[in-house]
């Protein structure tokens, strides 16, 4: 009975076909071919190929593998089992398992097909050996959970008070705390020194009982935050801290300041600067100490204390005049600066009335240099309110236009001449000034101020232009809009040149690979010749061998016999 | 390259055994005493000592609970069918180039199975529990028993192919001288069981199987009621007197 061919369609004319179906194999399994055999299969399957039984051939083995394959990827998204294929295929069950094993275990059938019965069998085995067991095991103590109420860290003071955005510090001690407007964190600190102020005297909130202190408390030597009133101290409430870090602080000399005695302090801290004895002379009531302690408390004032220092020329020249809300007072061009300016607009905003709460810029914006121009607007101006955005809007336009001679023509506030360089305290000098100008003050004052330019300019610039408002806008959207398109510009030149550089050393990387693979061929190549060489001279030692054998058995006169085998044991005993 | 003498032939029998990776001889056992019906089957090491058999026969009658009757019975079954095997023991088997069919025709429970594949005697390595394994997984079978009822299904019918090729052996020693070539044997000797290697395998043929064939070759499984089980066992029994 002859079988007829394999009714399995061979995969060359599939590939002939228009559309070849695209299977997943592993990438270890990228040695298979349909058209051959690799030396993985002839070592892992290797009773197919040393001839040890007619049943097992290289021919067999092709079309066992082929079929089965072509048999899985007739439904690739299943499972194709041992059993099902068995009944196809003529030969040892045991070797076909073999075989079906080997091209699973290589990913060439059964890869995607991951689903089999087997996981679930398993599982279902896994759930029934569950044991359940009452209680905690061994060497496990149950114990009750830490008390979360406790503060465990050291809180910084706006918790102590309490408030709905110094709340969420503790909890994650996250180093910026949301965006919460001062009321919210001081409120509670602004009720009380309202308070104080009617009663004259500061209060302090004790850390563990939040309640208040009275006449003494426990301030904790590392940490002045936390602080624990009489009472706690003495039940041992002290948190993670030990009794020794605390030292105690009487309450009862607390020094009092009224808003009239700020208002005088900042003041005078705007006229003398850092010098303190003539601002404690200014402040009759208060010590020198007192002072300093007091600015540093209030928010800004320790930024005061730094640009008191500058402002101090200009103040005196100016015999202490007040500068009018909207000011446009800076130092040197550039965003960074802005913060500053705007801090200095909010506090010379707020010098006639301390009280009222602004906003503090709690989150410290991280200007770096590496993010855009746009994006750190942005970003300012999302944390600032309107008109203080107006105010640095102005001073931005007045810095930049002062970098371009036509632009400052129309924006005429300000006095030209400086191609010879900036110098702080000239800046200050011209905004001053200027600033004084818009409202239409003295000429003399500009000129003496400025005796070094020439007097032309100082004629020039002392007009007061009315430009029409359009130009303005326009110039200063010029402007603005250059800047930006610099910086891109910039950004765009550097992300060109990164480009070429990665895409030569990808360039240089495909070279070297491809060195390699040519340096390896060769190598193949030299083995295979010197291989070559050594087959040959094995076939003709072995000819010679046969033709020695000949001789001598003609030469002993053995006739020649047909039969092999018995040639063969002659031949046997001969050698 | 695996060489050739391990493999039986004409010039190298070896020794009887099963022809699998472990020698293990299965064993059937029916017995009935007083109305009582024991019947199992299993595999034996034939290695180890027979007084293992008396000990085997008293626990499995204490597991079960049978009449202390049995123990005598299952001992002496046991032991009569290890003697049978190792009477065979000494002589050589030859194998030769041998696929044989086998065929599954058994009811384990309420599972029915009916099968038939091929089979190489000449493995040496070959291994029925696996078989059986992977059986049983790719079928779904559930019943931890089908396995082993599977594997001592093969092992008895390679067992029985082995003891025929031993008194084939034998005779062909004695006619031995002269011949050529061992592919002729099997046929003319063993009872035509074995299947033509070289019409199956040789160049001009295809190891594919045709489709229409491909029914017979494929297991059949069957789950089977609780009638129908009584039913059958009924027949067993009234076939079985």
């Amino acid at each position: 009975m002859a079988m007829e061919a394999s009714n399995v369609k061979p995969p060359v004319s599939a590939i002939e076909e228009a559309h070849l179906d695209l299977y997943t194999i592993p990438s270890y399994s990228s040695w298979f071919q349909w058209g051959n055999i690799h030396e993985i299969e002839r070592i892992s399957l290797r009773e197919f190929f040393d001839g040890s039984s007619i049943t097992r051939t290289p021919r067999i083995y092709k079309e066992y593998r082929d079929f089965i394959i072509c048999k899985y990827r007739e439904e690739p998204s299943g499972r194709l089992t041992f059993t099902e294929l068995r009944k196809s295929l003529v030969g040892d069950v045991s070797t076909l398992h073999k075989v079906f094993t080997f091209l699973e275990k290589w990913g060439l059938i059964n890869f995607s097909g991951t689903v089999s019965a087997e996981p679930a069998e398993v599982q279902q085995r896994h759930k029934k050996e569950v044991r359940v067991e009452e209680g905690a095991p061994y060497g496990v103590r149950v114990v009750a959970a830490p008390n979360s109420l406790k503060p465990v860290a050291p809180l910084p003071r706006p918790v102590d008070v309490g408030g709905g955005g110094g709340g969420e510090l503790a909890e994650n001690g996250s180093k910026f705390p949301p965006l919460a407007s001062y009321s919210d964190i001081y409120g509670e600190l602004l009720q009380q020194q309202q308070q104080q102020g009617e009663e004259g005297k500061e209060l302090v909130l004790c850390g563990s009982c939040k309640q208040l202190c009275d006449s003494g408390h426990y301030e904790h030597t590392k940490d002045e935050f936390l602080l624990l009133c009489k009472k706690c101290f003495g039940n041992g409430d002290y948190g993670s801290k030990s009794a020794h870090d605390f030292k105690y602080v009487d309450d009862t000399n607390q020094v009092v300041w009224t808003e009239a005695e700020t208002l005088l302090l900042l003041e005078s801290v705007l006229k003398h600067g850092d010098d303190w004895e003539l601002v404690a002379q200014n402040v009759k009531t208060k010590s020198k100490l007192d002072c300093i302690s007091k600015l540093l408390q209030l928010p800004f004032g320790d930024l005061m204390l730094g640009s008191a220092l500058r402002k101090t020329k200009v103040w005196d020249r100016n015999a202490g005049q007040a500068v009018p809300a909207h000011s446009v007072q800076d130092t040197v061009t550039g965003d960074d600066q802005q913060h500053e300016h705007k801090n200095q607009g909010q506090q010379n905003a707020n010098v006639e009335d301390p009280g009222p709460p602004h906003k503090r810029l709690c989150t410290v914006p991280n200007l770096d240099a590496s993010s855009s121009l746009m994006k750190q607007v942005g970003r300012l101006s999302s944390v600032i309110g309107p008109p203080v955005t107006a105010c640095a809007a102005d001073a931005a336009v007045a810095e930049l236009c002062y970098e371009n001679r036509c632009s400052r023509e129309i924006f005429d506030d300000d006095n030209f001449g400086d191609e010879l360089g900036y110098s702080a305290r000239t800046d200050e000098e011209e905004r001053v000034l200027p600033v004084e100008n818009s409202e239409g003050e003295k000429g003399p004052t500009v000129s003496g101020a400025s005796e070094h330019r020439g007097n032309e300019l100082q004629e020039q610039t002392f007009q007061k232009n009315v430009v029409p408002l359009t130009l303005r806008m326009r110039a200063a959207t010029a402007t603005s809009l250059g800047a930006a398109a610099a910086h891109a510009k910039l950004l765009a030149a550097q992300e060109e040149r990164e480009i070429e550089h990665l895409l030569a050393s990808v360039i240089e990387t495909q070279l070297k690979k491809l060195q390699r693979k040519a340096k390896y061929l060769e190598n193949l190549e030299m083995i295979m010749e010197k291989q070559q060489d050594q087959f040959g001279e094995f076939e003709e030692d072995i000819v010679a061998e046969r033709m020695k054998v000949l001789q001598e058995i003609i030469s002993a006169g053995i006739p020649r016999w047909k039969d092999h085998t018995s040639m063969k044991s002659l031949t046997g005993n001969v050698l | 390259m695996k060489p050739l003498s391990t493999w039986g032939s004409s010039r190298n029998p070896v020794k009887f055994r099963i022809p699998t990776s472990d020698n293990l001889l299965p064993i059937r056992l029916d017995i009935e005493i007083d109305g009582q019906r024991f019947r199992d089957a299993f595999t034996w090491n034939p290695s180890d000592p027979d007084s293992e058999v008396v000990v085997f026969a008293k626990r499995t009658v204490k597991d079960l609970k049978l009449p202390p009757a049995f123990v005598t019975q299952i001992a002496q079954s046991i032991q009569s069918q290890l003697t049978e095997f190792r009477s065979y023991e000494g002589q050589d088997m030859y194998t030769g180039e041998r696929v044989v069919p086998i065929k599954l025709d058994l009811r384990v429970n309420h599972t029915l199975i009916k099968d038939q594949f091929l089979w190489d005697l000449n493995n040496f390595e070959s291994d029925p529990e696996e078989f059986a394994r992977t059986f049983c997984k790719d079928m779904g079978i559930e019943d931890p028993e089908v396995g082993p009822a599977i594997a001592i299904a093969i092992r008895e019918q390679l067992y029985e192919i082995a003891v025929q090729s031993v008194a084939s052996a034998k005779e062909s020693r004695m006619i031995k001288k002269g011949r050529k070539g061992f592919e002729h044997i099997p046929i003319s000797k063993a009872g035509g069981i074995a299947v033509d290697l070289v019409k199956s395998f040789g160049n001009k043929s295809s190891v594919i199987r045709k489709r229409k064939e491909w029914d017979v070759f494929e297991p059949i499984v069957d789950l089977l009621s609780n009638e129908e089980v009584d039913a059958l066992e009924a027949t067993e029994e009234r076939n079985a007197r």
